[in-house]
């Protein structure tokens, strides 16, 4: 028989354990196939990579975030994330400048990109399908309605912040499962369906409930050829797999959003669970994406769907603006296989049960947002405003005003692409990679400039050829992040649109890293004038 | 002007305690204040292997330690994140094992020896540097901890008591809090605590210039979010279900006395400050298990009252 190793007393805050399930639920959403990955997808259809290949590949480079984020949890819990992490071990400014410009200024981007996927599978699909065609075309085209889904986002993200994250948690779990149902039924139209059904099928529906002219699938090819769809589902060389990773990134970087910071007295089994609940969500969000459009695939026709991307981006990019769609909606793979029914009710309740892959996932945007200005607040490089929570509502009222005030701003410059914002797409998911990339080298470099913490912790004994585990990995997704940042910025291949030529993205970036800085310097400023030395705050008191 | 360094929850931690007694210095203040839980939550038997060598499992993982140098340095590193060691032969263990009562009395043992030893420390520390230290004992306590630190030169007892702090500002302090999961030492129904806290606040005081150092922060006011646990004392939710767990006989006489300031811990994971009515109160929150000291430094000014204060993470 084994002998006790640990005797614990009942003391406050020793709870026993939690289900690597509900880490993986959260982490799952994080990466979610139907809203991000759908929605970038369709946007990759002139480059060469296979869309399938590029799935698993960065899916294993994505692994080595998993070991470094999961390792930092583990040395350092319920710290808070990256800010504490990167503030503790590079510094207080680096901390705040990448912290805030990663958890809090790029979300004010991400407002318009979220109200644009929340419109393609929510309003535009539901409106279409209860008859309301008008409705439909005018939420699928309209800066005006588009700019309504931007505020309506804003303040369902409101209302779960007010309603507090015990209920929202509640929420996600509900919207897990009924998600995953509207998936399935999903998933079978298709392995059920064949092409000559869906052809006939889109025809009725495109021509009904979005007033499609007929010959539509036909001429769906056509535009597409035109506009130069070229995505392949399979196959492409190891360099066109590498280079559509900048786009795809988009839909599966975030595994760590489901991290859990909690626990105490634990060990390796925290390590091992937070590392399983978010390595999980990735390799199963990316079979569930092979085995939809592989289904897409037989059914729809990889062909019909790639062409399809091709003639709907090409128009709204510009770069066909006497060519709209002939089908005139976003091509959402979900509607496309209930076009396999003509059963209205049928198609509204499993559109309407996809749409839980958004509600059960777009309230987290501003919480993280949230806490980092809490964060910031509490180390006095913010009002103490700003920190306040409105009593009878338990809302932060300042906090989401910092969030949806320029959030909206940011939308309508997106939404009406004034200064060029609606290029700006990408540079949504660059300023959060080298707020990554901060936290990486951050990581690398714990074993050896935190050295007692990092031999305190319980991955102390991971170790690779003699080099700790957390620096192994770090090396690897810091390069992965450094070839992203290099591909973004530079983009020799012109692809990606953000690049060093994009001056509106650069100027935007700039502004946001110049805006963090200004506000470091001025709070430490200001501070010292009032006696408060924020260098003092991250400095760790001698111990001897 | 008086500038009070508060820090809370060291749970057993050395590092934690020797920095705060290094904290003075550091951050140059007069009062050094500890808001409660000093003593830790794990013991960790090192045990004698037939051929002479050790073994000690910490965090999940098996060390075998050789020689008496890596067994002492197991004991630092076991002692650093708040646990206790102990040197143990495989009968002894085993004795331990089949007698929980054994369990609770040497656990108690090592706490008192433990504290004997940290208040030995902060007496040689402090000793000639005309600063005032702290202590209240938090619910995870024994009461005869209170004992130990009567016993220091140099560091108060402050539990029950109004103590003046310096510039005409005082401070009131309690570790007891309302009931818990886990029922700990100083646990009351909310009716009780509230009883408590009336009983120790002085009606005659200005709560201009004064302080409340109550362990338990107050109820709602986003101090107080703790994950919730079912009744096995699992997580819930992957710990996203955040519930506030604080008193409301707290938050009652904040708002009834409206103290210039209130300093609270208990929960680790709640670092922050909130405004309950006029009074700023603050959770410094812990990070003890990391070797990670938090605190706040406040900046208290006989006419302005709070000149400033900043959370730290030292």
């Amino acid at each position: 028989m084994s002998q006790s190793t640990l005797f614990l007393r009942k003391a406050t805050g020793l709870v026993r354990s939690w289900s690597v399930f509900d880490a993986f639920i959260y982490a799952f959403f994080s990466i979610n196939l139907v809203t991000l990955g759908l929605y970038i997808f369709s946007q990759m259809w002139y480059l060469e990579g296979g869309l399938i290949p590029t799935m698993i590949v960065s899916g294993v480079i994505i692994v080595s975030e998993v070991v470094v984020y999961a390792g930092l949890i583990a040395v350092m819990p319920r710290a808070g994330g990256d800010y504490v992490w990167q503030s503790r071990i590079l510094g207080g400014g680096v901390g705040f400048v990448l912290a805030v410009t990663g958890w809090w200024f790029i979300l004010w981007l991400w407002t318009p990109l979220y109200a644009d996927m929340l419109r393609h599978i929510f309003f535009v699909p539901l409106l279409g399908i209860a008859g309301l065609k008008d409705a439909a075309l005018w939420f699928a085209w309209d800066p005006g309605a588009w700019f309504l889904v931007c505020v309506l986002t804003c303040v369902f993200v409101t209302i779960v912040i007010a309603l507090g994250m015990k209920t929202y948690a509640v929420v996600q779990k509900f919207c897990f499962w009924v998600g995953n149902a509207g998936l399935l039924v999903v998933c079978l139209f298709l392995l059920f369906g064949n092409q000559e059904s869906f052809k006939a099928g889109l025809e009725a529906n495109a021509t009904k409930l979005f007033g499609a002219a007929p010959g539509v699938y036909d001429a769906t090819i056509a535009a597409g050829q035109a506009a130069g769809a070229i995505a392949p589902l399979l196959g492409g060389s190891l360099a066109a797999i590498f280079l559509a990773m900048p786009y795809i990134v988009f839909f599966n970087l975030w595994p760590n959003w489901g991290a859990t910071l909690y626990g105490e007295v634990k060990g390796a089994d925290d390590f091992k669970k937070n590392f399983a609940g978010m390595a999980w969500a990735l390799g199963i969000t990316t079979a569930l994406g092979a085995l939809l459009f592989l289904l897409v695939n037989k059914t729809i026709g990889w062909d019909f769907v790639t062409n399809a991307n091709a003639a709907y981006w090409s128009y709204r990019w510009g770069y066909t603006p006497d060519t709209p769609p002939p089908l005139y909606i976003w091509p959402y793979p979900a509607l496309l296989a209930m076009f396999l029914t003509t059963n209205p009710a049928m198609q509204f309740i499993v559109i309407l049960a996809m749409s839980m892959w958004f509600f059960g996932w777009a309230g987290t945007v501003f919480l993280s947002s949230t806490r980092v200005i809490f964060a910031a607040a509490f180390d006095r490089l913010l009002p103490e405003v700003v920190a306040s929570v409105e009593p009878r509502t338990r809302t932060p009222i300042w906090s989401l005003a910092l969030m949806v005030v320029p959030g909206l701003i940011v939308s309508a410059l997106f939404v009406w692409d004034l200064l060029g914002f609606r290029s700006l797409t990408l540079a949504s998911t660059l300023v959060i990679a080298v707020t990554y990339l901060g936290s990486t080298i951050a990581a690398i470099v714990l074993p050896y400039t935190k050295k007692d913490l990092y031999e305190a912790s319980p991955i102390a004994k991971y170790k690779i050829a003699g080099i700790p585990l957390i620096t192994v990995a770090g090396v690897i997704f810091a390069a992965f992040l450094i070839f992203l940042l290099y591909q973004w910025l530079i983009d020799p291949n012109n692809l990606y649109g953000i690049s060093y030529r994009n001056v509106s993205s650069l100027v935007f970036m700039g502004v946001m890293y110049l805006l963090a800085l200004g506000i470091y310097l001025g709070a430490r400023f200001y501070r010292k004038g009032r006696g408060v030395d924020v260098d003092l705050i991250y400095k760790e008191i001698p111990v001897e | 002007m008086t500038r009070i360094f508060f820090a809370t929850d060291i749970h057993g931690s050395d590092i934690c305690w020797k920095k705060f007694l290094n904290a003075g210095k550091f951050y140059n203040a007069d009062v050094l204040v500890l808001g409660g839980d000093m003593t830790g939550k794990a013991l960790v038997p090192i045990t004698q292997m037939p051929d002479g060598k050790y073994k000690a499992t910490l965090l999940q993982q098996q060390f075998i330690l050789n020689t008496e140098e890596e067994v002492r340095d197991m004991e630092r590193r076991v002692g650093s994140r708040g646990y206790y060691p102990f040197r143990v032969t495989p009968e002894q263990l085993a004795e331990f094992e089949a007698d929980p009562k054994k369990v609770d009395a040497f656990f108690h043992r090592q706490m008192l020896n433990v504290l004997e030893k940290w208040m030995a420390l902060a007496d040689e520390k402090l000793n000639g540097l005309e600063k005032q230290c702290l202590v209240c004992p938090g619910n995870d306590d024994a009461l005869d901890m209170d004992d130990v630190i009567r016993r220091s030169k140099h560091v108060q007892l402050a539990e029950g008591k109004v103590v003046d702090v310096g510039d005409g500002f005082s401070m009131v302090s309690t570790g007891w809090t309302n009931i818990t999961p886990w029922k700990t030492y100083r646990e009351l129904p909310e009716p009780e605590l509230a009883a408590k806290l009336e009983a120790m606040i002085p009606k005659s005081a200005d709560m201009s210039r004064t302080v409340f150092n109550f362990h338990c922060p107050p109820y709602a006011s986003q101090l107080d979010e703790a994950p919730a646990v079912d009744e096995n004392l699992n997580v819930k939710d992957a710990g996203r279900s955040l519930i506030p767990v604080g008193s409301t006989a707290v938050r009652d006489v904040i708002l009834k006395y409206q103290p210039l300031l209130s300093l609270h811990g208990h929960i680790h994971e709640a670092k922050g400050t909130a405004r309950i009515g006029r009074t700023l109160s603050i959770n410094a929150g812990s990070l003890y298990e990391q070797g990670v000291l938090q605190g706040v430094v406040v900046d208290l000014d006989p006419r302005k009252g709070i000149r400033s204060y900043s959370l730290t993470t030292g």
